[in-house]
């Protein structure tokens, strides 16, 4: 199948705002898709709720939209269900990491095989914009008007913290590596959580004073530096992948 | 052959009996014998210890959806944790089996006295409009058969259906034979994930894609759900009846509430729902005609009582057996000031 193929264009056009990174994901996930070969009949995508939970139904093979932070509960039965199926789950950080963080935790532990790509946008943007458990401490948002009191959670040390993991951080400028952290998460033959260093810029970026998409994407630009061989930990600005 | 069997090992070999391939659950009393049971099984089923009630019956919906027949049971406390995924399988219209071993609630209750306060739950514990198929048995030797029909009912009806249980039944031992039990079984009703490009979603939707903000077509859909639920309801509509031409009350009651007050029937009429939901209207309304009071006997207060008066549109006397306790002298002196 070509990458096109992957897209269900009767669902054309996507709830994603101009200039949202989501799309640019999306993107290299069917390029990655098209690539490794895979027939519609091999892989199935599991969303939650969020606006990166809408992804799955813009894939053309059998997908799922459940509820609010289940999608790892549901992808995990899936693959117990039929192991034969390649399962992604692409969805959002308040989806996977807040209301969902429980099954995080433990669909880590059981180092179940899914694929999960995790937009991680620091917001909730389908509602509004409020603070996410990824928000950086001091951010302005609907919930954190006088600025966010907490830290954000580590993704990196939550799921490096298990015997086995394979934890990788992208980001949407940086497609090629990208694509290529999602093929080998893929290839992984267990748990590969995928954080995908996202922006949002309706209900997020411009209550921080950007006027584009770009120019948050220029920021990550700016701030994110590939390792291609990290030790054990990833630092703050660093992408890669970490692997036991 | 016949042995000495509980009502959650009914329950769990009447479930692997209709072809059980999946099971997952989080360890509550007096629902964890089931769990117990299937765990030995792991490797002819898949079996998961979930991390909680909520990840337990998410992972059956989607085992479920990838082609197995699937099962999650607990308690009350679990239950209104598992209502967020009984309603995602309403919408999706995915089967799934839901048992419910009731114990006295709100909240952590009386653990684990029994109970049986979670009728309203099983109908309506979900937010917004759906019809839930609910069955409850009486004995150990129901508990398997009714396990089966719930998963026939479920492939039919291609929703999750709730088997409700309350502790005294669960835990009672009754010698039954199983082989002597006749039944049929139901094949699955939905392909199976990874044969095609369906979206299955807890959106409103037609033919996979979402349809949000359109008021005429939710009333359209949701006509043919309640539709179909009632029609496949017909087909499961099990009740027991022992009529009494002496009596001028008839009795209702269900599940252990029905065993307790059996002896009564040389002086009641008792009629004893199997599927509690939705209501048995057809047959309760002609089998009430002739008496002249009805009196609800059940373990919560009024909750199936309610029910049943709207559906007789007379009045329906009700008679709780609260605080996980139940006794016979009790309820006849119950009965007798009424």
């Amino acid at each position: 199948m070509q990458y096109k193929d992957f897209v269900k264009w009767s669902r054309w056009p996507t709830t994603w705002c101009g200039g949202c990174a989501i799309g640019i994901v999306f993107k290299q996930v069917i390029f990655s898709l098209e690539r490794m070969g895979l027939a519609q009949n091999e892989l199935t995508v599991v969303s939650g709720i969020g606006c990166s939970g809408r992804a799955a139904g813009y894939f053309n093979v059998d997908s799922v939209h459940v509820t609010h932070g289940r999608a790892l509960p549901v992808a995990e039965g899936i693959k117990r269900g039929n192991p034969h199926l390649k399962v992604l789950v692409f969805s959002g950080d308040g989806d996977l990491v807040g209301i969902g963080g429980n099954h995080l935790i433990h669909t880590a532990r059981r180092n179940v095989d899914l694929t999960v790509i995790c937009i991680n946008n620091q917001t909730y943007g389908m509602t509004g914009g409020q603070m996410a458990p990824t928000t950086l401490k001091g951010t302005k948002t609907l919930t954190s008007p006088h600025g966010n009191r907490y830290h954000p959670l580590n993704i990196q040390g939550l799921i490096t913290s298990n015997h086995n993991y394979f934890y990788a951080r992208s980001s949407a400028y940086h497609i090629n590596h990208l694509q290529k952290v999602i093929r080998e998460a893929f290839a992984w033959p267990g748990f590969a959580f995928i954080e995908v260093v996202a922006y949002c810029i309706e209900n997020f970026g411009r209550r921080l004073g950007y006027r584009f998409g770009y120019e948050m994407l220029l920021k990550i630009k700016g701030i994110y530096k590939i390792n291609r061989s990290p030790k054990e930990r990833l630092k703050e600005n660093e992408l890669g992948v970490l692997i036991k | 052959m016949k042995q000495l069997i509980m009502g959650n090992e009914a329950v769990a070999r009447g479930a692997l009996r209709a072809g059980l391939g999946f099971f997952a659950a989080y360890p509550i009393t007096p629902a964890s014998e089931i769990m117990h049971y299937l765990a030995e099984k792991e490797g002819e089923i898949e079996f998961v210890h979930a991390e909680d009630e909520i990840a337990s019956i998410h992972m059956a919906i989607g085992a479920s959806l990838a082609g197995l027949k699937a099962m999650t049971s607990t308690s009350g406390p679990g239950m209104s944790l598992k209502q967020e995924g009984i309603g995602l399988a309403q919408m999706m219209e995915v089967p799934l089996v839901v048992v419910d071993v009731q114990r006295v609630g709100p909240s952590t209750g009386m653990p684990t006295l029994p109970s049986q306060g979670d009728v309203l739950q099983a109908k309506h514990g979900s937010h917004g409009d759906y019809l839930a198929l609910v069955f409850y048995p009486a004995s150990v030797e129901e508990c398997y058969r009714y396990t089966i029909e719930a998963f026939n009912a479920a492939e039919e009806s291609r929703s999750p259906v709730i088997l409700l249980l309350d502790g005294f039944l669960a835990h009672l031992s009754e010698t039954v034979d199983l082989r002597r039990i006749r039944f049929s079984l139901k094949k699955r009703s939905l392909a199976p994930l990874g044969t095609g490009n369906r979206h299955f979603t807890g959106l409103l939707s037609k033919e996979g894609i979402p349809n949000t903000d359109d008021s005429q077509y939710y009333r359209q859909w949701y006509a043919r759900v309640k539709n179909k639920m009632l029609s496949v309801a017909d087909k499961y509509a099990f009740y027991e009846y022992w009529k009494n031409p002496q009596a001028t009350t008839l009795l209702i009651a269900f599940g252990i509430t029905a065993r307790v007050i059996r002896p009564l029937k040389d002086r009641y009429a008792i009629f004893r729902p199997i599927r509690l939901f939705p209501v048995l209207a057809g047959p309760l309304k002609e089998i009430a005609a002739p008496y002249q009071r009805v009196v609800v006997v059940e373990m919560s207060d009024g909750q199936y009582a309610g029910e049943v008066q709207r559906v007789l549109q007379r009045e329906v006397i009700s008679l709780p057996v609260l605080g996980g306790e139940i006794h016979l002298q009790e309820i006849k002196e119950a009965l007798n000031a009424i």
